[in-house]
């Protein structure tokens, strides 16, 4: 039963079991939500599998077809894997409890294949080895993520979604001619062959200008950004936090594969680039965030500050070791679970008050404690207050940038700090004082509130678990190699 | 020979010209159905392009999808537009009225650099690269078919094709996600529509299994086969084809998940008794890729005929 358990190919399953129930899912639109949940709770299992067999034999190596690199695909999951594959199941079991509730039975009908098909989609993503193939994952993860954003309805939300096609769309074909490209440079797009192959010419010049202007685009990475806030801000809430938490992190998951395995070495330069947009981003998105009305905009650029965060890793790791990709690593996890619940809280002050303007939260706090306790639970992530995952990651980050002597860095991290405890008290002001205007409050089912709560108070408890944490990222030695070989 | 070479060279300049002098019409053309035909006409032509640069099974898939099926999806798209066209030609107008001179000339600058760069780079490519080509042809006689796109598309990296088919499924899925119904149009009383629909209708589901058989061995497959029976599922719904309601619902969805259904089950079938993942017997491996293509040319008619429809079908007679 051991070995049973220890051979069996997780990783495989946690591609087709998501497509496999996002098309039943499809076929019986009746039992649409208990083919979603079990499937998704199915795959939370095989990633628990799948890290367990890591723990005990090292990295997972899949060749597709029997083939292997270069003729055909394999599959590959290493520490960082683990963890990303480890983050979408957490976030998407919280956010799929909610949904249960959220979402009439027509719209259910409509959004559990998306995210179903979604969630394969991510899963292959983060056991691609090879960058056409990735090319493809990136397709369904984009193609879900616009059906998903459009699902709401609604002029906004058609618009946000159109905005999010056309920007998806340009990112793919960015990547895609970068691919290529380095195809046509190496005779491979296998991530490890690439790697040994690869030398600095002007065609894999062009191919990381491509794929990195590509992969930040989906990234939202400021000053591509335009499209995330409307398009994240009009979705339907779980939606949003899917969108918020796991979509824009799969992009980014690409680009920092990509940079520690194969554009590593060759790249002076751009890494000050990406860390100055980085800078940019936080404050842009900080003051943004600040200066809105709508709570779900407010999110939504708060997103794109904190995406900023992830970027300020690339000048911190070309000098720096094992403790600025974990810093990235941690800050990815932190902010897809409390940003996730965050849109959750979101979707139940809509839900209980029927708008989302900040200033007419109205006493939301003695009508919704659980739902206000589980903002200001990831707020606290969210700025980076101990002891929560937000603080971990930015700690590890800034510890980094002192011992380099970027001060730059430094000072931009601690106003961006500054600046979203601003923005996340403004919130909590408001929801504890009365509001001149009265409505009809609704009720909020209690599985809303919960899965909120949850999803919250994981992003302060990741917090206490650093040295798992850190075991599971070490797996492949991935991250550890790259660092120090620099 | 030489004669011959020096035609074919001045038909490949002209075909540069002639494409690149479309792209242009079709972006600066104000009238959208003039853009659309050009569109069309682009489409042919760059299916002509893909035939003197030896790939004719992207030049078919080109030729059906890119200039047939893209085209009719426009048109569908225009005929909706058609009651809001004033409005936004009105918005168009006043917005071109709005850019400055420095929004016309940054993007100008950005897009000029990026053409020169892009040029440096692809003239810097090294000259001749097999990549992955004597690969494929070792391999040839493991894969079950003789046709080397074939056996890439289906084997050798048959697990991407896998996740194409889901793409596909999810772009149809998003337009559902939009939430219209759409009733099939009602009998057409045109008489030219309704005998050329008899005519050609038999003709193109012959094509697609030609196309589908032969992508065994010579260009052909899955999606050229797919797309001509998309083209026969438009000519059928323009023309008032009856389709009954209980038939567009669990039976339709069918048809549209099997050919990603197929394909995921037989990589989980595999999986199981071979231990990896779509990794066939040589034996079995020509009539298992045979099964999958049967399957993604049915999907991929039904699901691009039931996007030139644009909505949840609906029966026209179920009030």
């Amino acid at each position: 039963m051991g070995d049973l358990l220890t051979d069996a190919h997780w990783g495989v399953l946690l591609i087709l079991l998501p497509l496999f129930g996002g098309l039943c899912s499809f076929l019986w639109p009746s039992a649409v939500k208990f083919i979603g949940l079990a499937t998704v709770s199915a795959v939370a299992l095989s990633v628990v599998g799948l890290g367990d067999q890591l723990l005990a034999t090292g990295v997972y190596h899949h060749a597709v077809g029997g083939w292997g690199a270069p003729l055909g695909i394999d599959l590959y999951a290493d520490g960082l894997s683990l963890f990303m594959l480890m983050v979408t199941a957490l976030v998407g079991l919280g956010v799929s409890i909610y949904a249960l509730d959220y979402f009439d039975q027509d719209e259910a009908r409509r959004f559990w294949p998306l995210w179903l098909l979604l969630l394969g989609g991510l899963n292959a993503l983060f056991l691609s080895a090879d960058i056409f193939n990735l090319y493809v994952t990136l397709e369904i993860v984009g193609l879900a993520g616009v059906g998903l954003a459009s699902l709401s309805g609604g002029g906004a939300a058609l618009d946000g979604a159109m905005r999010y096609l056309m920007a998806t769309l340009l990112g793919s074909l960015c990547y895609l001619l970068g691919v290529a490209l380095l195809y046509h440079s190496a005779g491979t797009v296998d991530i490890p062959l690439l790697a040994e192959r690869l030398e600095s010419t002007p065609p894999v010049w062009a191919a990381l200008g491509l794929i990195c202007a590509g992969l930040a685009l989906k990234t939202a990475l400021f000053p591509l950004h335009f499209w995330l806030p409307k398009a994240h801000a009009s979705a339907s809430a779980p939606v949003s936090a899917l969108l918020s938490a796991l979509v824009v992190k799969a992009s980014f998951y690409i680009f920092l594969r990509l940079w520690l395995e194969i554009f590593s070495v060759r790249t002076e330069g751009v890494d000050d680039l990406l860390g100055a947009l980085g800078m940019a981003a936080i404050i842009w998105g900080s003051l943004q965030a600040l200066q809105q009305t709508r709570l779900k905009l407010m999110i939504a650029y708060s997103t794109v500050s904190q995406v900023g965060y992830l970027f300020l890793v690339f000048p911190l790791a070309a000098i720096g070791t094992f403790s600025a990709w974990s810093a990235v690593a941690y800050l990815v996890l932190s902010h897809a679970l409390a940003k996730s619940a965050m849109f959750l809280v979101a979707g139940n002050l809509m839900h209980f008050g029927g708008h989302d303007r900040i200033a007419d939260l109205d006493r939301a706090v003695q009508r919704l404690p659980i739902t206000v306790g589980a903002f200001a639970l990831a707020g606290v992530s969210i700025m980076g207050l101990p002891p929560s995952g937000g603080f971990i990651g930015k700690w590890l980050l800034l510890n980094e940038a002192l011992n380099q002597g970027r001060w730059d860095l430094v000072f931009v991290m601690m106003i961006g700090g500054v600046l979203a405890a601003a923005y996340i008290f403004k919130v909590l002001g408001f929801a504890f004082t009365q509001a001149p205007v009265t409505h009809e409050p609704k009720g909020v089912p209690a599985v809303m509130e919960w899965s909120a709560l949850l999803l919250a108070v994981a992003a302060i408890v990741v917090g206490f678990l650093a040295s798992p944490l850190m075991l599971i990222l070490g797996i492949g030695e991935t991250v550890e190699l790259m660092g120090a070989g620099q | 020979m030489e004669a011959l070479d020096f035609a074919l060279g001045l038909f490949d300049i002209l075909l540069v010209f002639l494409v690149l002098s479309l792209a242009w019409l079709v972006m600066s053309s104000e009238d959208l159905f003039r853009a659309i035909v050009l569109f069309v006409a682009f489409g042919l032509l760059m299916a002509l392009v893909w035939v003197r640069l030896e790939a004719p099974d992207i030049a078919l898939a080109e030729a059906a999808i890119g200039a047939g099926l893209t085209g009719a999806l426009m048109m569908a798209a225009l005929d909706r537009l058609s009651s809001v066209k004033p409005i936004q030609k009105v918005a168009a107008s006043a917005q071109r009225k709005q850019l400055s001179l420095s929004s016309k000339v940054l993007p100008l600058i950005a897009l000029v650099l990026i053409v020169l760069g892009l040029g440096y780079a692809l003239l810097s490519l090294p000259e001749i690269a097999d990549g992955l080509t004597p690969n494929v042809k070792e391999n040839m006689a493991q894969s079950g078919v003789k046709n080397p796109v074939t056996a890439v598309l289906l084997n050798f990296r048959g697990y991407d094709t896998l996740l194409e088919m889901v793409v596909l499924l999810l772009a149809l899925l998003s337009v559902w996600s939009l939430g219209g119904e759409r009733k099939l149009s009602p009998r057409s009383t045109n008489p030219i529509l309704g005998s050329l629909c008899r005519v050609l209708v038999p003709v193109l589901i012959l094509v697609s299994c030609y196309l589908l058989w032969v992508g065994a061995d010579a260009p052909g497959g899955a999606f050229q086969a797919g797309s001509v029976l998309g083209a026969a599922g438009v000519l059928l719904l323009l023309s008032g084809w009856h389709v009954e309601q209980k038939y567009l619902l669990w039976p339709l969805r069918f048809i549209l998940i099997l050919g990603s259904g197929v394909f995921i089950i037989m990589a989980a079938v595999l999986l199981l008794i071979q231990g990896g993942l779509l990794t066939y017997p040589v034996a079995q491996a020509g009539w298992m890729i045979l099964l999958l293509e049967s399957a993604a040319t049915l999907s991929i008619g039904a699901t691009l005929a039931a996007l030139f429809l644009g909505g949840v079908p609906k029966s026209r007679v179920d009030q």
